[in-house]
């Protein structure tokens, strides 16, 4: 009786996997390519097997009509604290920084909360996957690429270690207008002094990493392992980017000089004024995590639309960018955040590709995520149209081919209150 | 008796020893309350100028000063000070009545010091206030940064307790005198009023902790002071059966505010002073109106007088290089010295202040930039003497060059706002102070 049920349980490998199914009737929209109007798309244990118009259905499988409907790569969001951060005031559910200046060994991923409220919010509109990123000091530790779908943090890991998070120091004369920057006043030549001493100690520790590899590479006596300089190994060899986050043009600059000096592969994260930069960040070939579109201008004389205008300018200029909305409640606003940048001149598929193609081959998983083509990994959505239309609903999301509830905080408290009399 | 009192008064010498009377002859003098007059003397006798014309009868005892070449102007008056109260010139003084006190707070320690009076939960604990410290009280003869002003030309302040929101009754004080009653012209003339900086949490704690509070508070106060004396009089005409009302001093230095001193820079903090002190129905006097330009009319209108600024906005030698400054910021650096052109064309009644300029011989430097941004040099030099002394009804007494007024004269090599123009000397109460060398600034003597 037992080997019946286990030889039926054979004979039927796709009829017992939830993570086939074949969808069929839709325009899908493969962001590699071209759209395909009435297409298939065939998922064999959590893969893409098949895109095309006429695609067969194996027996037994999974067939889902979308008739109408349209099916876009599941979406990326390249900035956020996901499963780091619940409640911003609420000091308990906050685990994104550590104590220290440098603290490259931290992982933010083995800190990440799967249950976090913020993760099902995000995936109801499309989001299937993001990097959560560490903050606090300078050297802040490893930034995750995770699944927005699992019971653990293991359950989760695309890569668990994506990019070291570099927090570039720059002078802090406060008065800013931001939240974010200091109140205080600091005379510029003390900040400045804060500044290079800052910088100074930045230069040291890589220093210090790379005398360390060395040691150990010549296997020295009495070389002592430390967990530190051991996370700085990869980010030295070139196989791990190093994410430095740089707002204002001067910061940026440096950054860049930085990344050369040290021979480090770098991401630019989070520039404000980068736009007079667009053609120096070509050349050196440094793709860019941009923060949301949707932002006030960073100076008071700024033009209205310089946030919405600066992933057009990049573009242009044929920089490679991804966006991140790097705020966890907010992430579920990704697709708009690339709807106002398409809306002041950034072309439509250049949005689209922003957080779900260029996302992915920034993060090192190009060939694995953000397109729908054969052998991708099948994170997709079935939206009624166009995703960066906010009227467009998500009816259906898989991660991994496997179909994710749309339930969430948001409609539970939508029909609790619909229901008042 | 009243009288009496008064007429005695007259011949009391104001400034010690009686100085032997003095004529300066021959020289220009500026009156400001009339023409020009081009060849004149002045006789000062007892600390007051005895005449002025040009047909003076020279006293036989006079001390005579030839007067060719010279040029006699009214004593100048720094409208808006604290010169002659030495606690408030401490480093690093918060900015116009800043509400951190000048004797820095003490660093926070684990145990609050148990007799810290307990953080204030509304106007009726008065936090801030000092409004019955009267700065006639607090002047020293012995500070030092008088014989500064007087190098530079000044001869009376006008100066006040600038600590808290309600921080004090103001002083018309001569800059010079053996005993600080001496210096005292006219007190009380007014009070001052800051809306301090540095809200919030971490601003002290209690209230007020934002400018709301602080506009709240001014009028509560205003309305607990009205209450106050009602029942204080009621109680005087009264007092057996009555519960006597309690004593609050805050609400007696209200009430014996002659006027109120509202700060504003900015056109929309004009406007908004403007309203509160119609509301509060007090006469008011606004201080700061960086931004003047922009609301001379608002100002003329609602005939308050201002008190404008020298320290013009300039900017921060701190400031990141790199920073960029906003258009804002720029127009009214660029603008502000062509405030008093613009208060001077729509007549509106204004007086300048060296508001915290370190030498004062700088703030001359400052009134030629308003000139040069159009004030006339008459309307320039009123600003400095009559206009102050009108504002705080003591026109009476100093301001101009006329029989009768006390003996605050400086006397130049020329025309005041010139560079190469120096101070010959001043009187102060008639009594004569030759100025000091002028030092160059710290970082030159450096060099």
């Amino acid at each position: 009786m037992r080997t019946l049920a286990w030889v039926l349980a054979c004979a039927l490998p796709l009829a017992a996997a939830d993570n086939s199914l074949l969808i069929r009737g839709a325009t899908v929209h493969t962001v590699s390519g071209a759209d395909i109007a009435g297409g298939s798309v065939l998922v064999v244990d959590g893969k893409i097997a098949e895109v095309g118009v006429k695609v067969a259905a194996p027996k037994g499988v999974r067939i889902v009509d979308a008739k109408g409907l349209h099916v876009y790569p599941g979406l990326i969001d390249s900035g956020t604290q996901m499963g780091l951060a619940e409640v911003g005031s609420v000091r308990e559910t906050s685990d994104v920084s550590e104590i220290g200046d440098f603290n490259p060994q931290l992982r933010a991923i083995i800190a990440i909360n799967p249950a976090s409220e913020h993760i099902p919010v995000a995936r109801a509109n499309g989001i299937t996957s993001v990097v959560s990123t560490p903050a606090g000091g300078v050297l802040s530790g490893q930034a995750a690429l995770v699944h927005l779908d699992g019971w653990t943090w293991e359950e989760m890991e695309i890569r668990r270690s994506a990019a070291m998070v570099l927090h570039f120091p720059f002078i802090e004369t406060g008065g800013g207008r931001r939240s974010s920057e200091s109140r205080r006043n600091v005379p510029f030549p003390e900040a400045k002094r804060i500044y290079d001493k800052k910088l100074a100690d930045l230069r040291g520790f890589f220093e210090s990493a790379r005398r360390y590899r060395q040691a150990k590479l010549a296997a020295l006596a009495g070389f002592r392992t430390d967990v530190k300089f051991e996370a700085m190994i990869p980010v030295l060899e070139g196989k791990l980017p190093v994410a430095i986050v740089a707002e204002r043009e001067r910061t940026i600059r440096e950054a860049l000089q930085f990344a050369e000096k040290e021979k480090i592969r770098m991401i630019l994260a989070e520039p404000r004024e980068a736009g007079k930069l667009a053609s120096e960040i070509k050349a050196r070939n440094v793709p860019v995590i941009l923060g949301p579109t949707l932002a006030a201008p960073l100076n008071e004389d700024d033009p209205y639309d310089a946030a919405y205008t600066l992933p057009a300018e990049l573009d242009r200029a044929g920089v490679k960018f991804a966006l991140g909305t790097f705020a966890n409640a907010f992430s579920r606003n990704l697709p708009y955040n690339a709807a106002q940048a398409v809306a002041y001149g950034l072309p439509h598929e250049a949005g689209l590709k922003a957080i779900t193609l260029n996302a992915a081959e920034i993060w090192g998983v190009g060939d694995q995520y953000g397109s729908i083509d054969k052998g991708k990994w099948a994170d997709l959505m079935v939206t009624d149209g166009d995703p960066l239309e906010v009227r467009t609903q998500v009816k259906q999301v898989f991660i991994h081919g496997r179909e994710i509830g749309l339930d969430n905080k948001h409609l539970r408290l939508y029909q609790q209150h619909t229901k008042r009399p | 008796m009243k009288h009496a009192i008064l007429l005695l008064s007259l011949f009391l010498p104001a400034a010690g020893a009686d100085p032997p009377p003095l004529a300066i002859r021959n020289a220009r003098v500026v009156t400001v309350s009339g023409p020009i007059l081009k060849k004149a003397t002045v006789v000062v006798k007892d600390g007051l100028i005895a005449a002025v014309g040009e047909n003076v009868d020279v006293p036989e005892d006079a001390w005579v000063i030839e007067g060719q070449g010279l040029t006699v102007y009214p004593g100048l008056i720094d409208a808006l000070s604290n010169w002659g109260i030495p606690e408030a010139a401490a480093p690093a003084a918060a900015p116009a009545g800043g509400r951190t006190s000048t004797t820095p707070r003490p660093a926070p320690s684990a145990t609050p010091d148990p007799s810290a009076p307990p953080p204030a939960r509304g106007p009726e604990d008065r936090p801030s206030n000092t409004s019955w410290q009267r700065a006639a009280d607090l002047v020293k003869p012995t500070d030092r940064r008088l014989e500064a002003a007087r190098s530079a030309g000044f001869t009376t302040a006008v100066s006040f307790p600038m600590t808290g929101i309600f921080a004090g009754q103001g002083a018309v004080i001569n800059l010079a005198g053996e005993k600080a009653q001496q210096m005292v012209v006219a007190s009380p003339v007014g009070q001052y009023l800051a809306f301090p900086a540095g809200f919030g949490f971490g601003g002290g704690g209690g209230f007020p902790g934002s400018l709301m509070g602080v506009f709240a508070y001014i009028r509560q106060m205003n309305i607990d002071a009205d209450y106050y004396r009602q029942t204080r009089l009621e109680y005087e005409k009264r007092p057996a059966g009555a519960r006597r009302p309690e004593y609050d001093r805050a609400s007696e230095g209200w009430l014996e505010s002659p006027r109120i001193l509202l700060p504003a820079t900015r056109a929309m903090e004009i406007d908004r002073v403007l309203r509160l002190a119609a509301e509060l129905k007090k006469p008011a006097v606004v201080y700061g109106a960086h931004e003047g330009y922009k609301a001379a009319d608002l100002l003329k209108k609602a005939g308050a007088p201002v008190l404008v600024s020298l320290n013009w906005p300039e900017r921060s030698r701190d400031a990141d290089p790199d920073q960029p400054e906003s258009l804002r910021v720029l127009e009214l650096r660029d603008k502000a010295p062509s405030t008093p052109a613009a208060l001077a064309k729509a007549g509106v009644k204004f007086a300048f202040y060296t508001d915290k300029i370190e030498r004062p011989r700088d703030a001359l430097r400052a009134v030629r930039r308003a000139i040069d941004a159009g004030l006339s040099v008459d309307d320039a030099v009123r600003a400095l003497t009559l206009a102050a002394a009108e504002i705080y009804g003591v026109a009476g007494q100093i301001g101009s060059i006329e029989a009768g007024k006390i003996a605050n004269l400086l006397v130049t090599s020329g025309d005041l706002f010139q560079e190469k123009t120096q101070v010959k000397f001043v009187l102060i109460d008639g009594v004569k102070f030759e100025p000091a060398p002028e030092t160059p600034p710290a970082e030159e003597v450096a060099r």
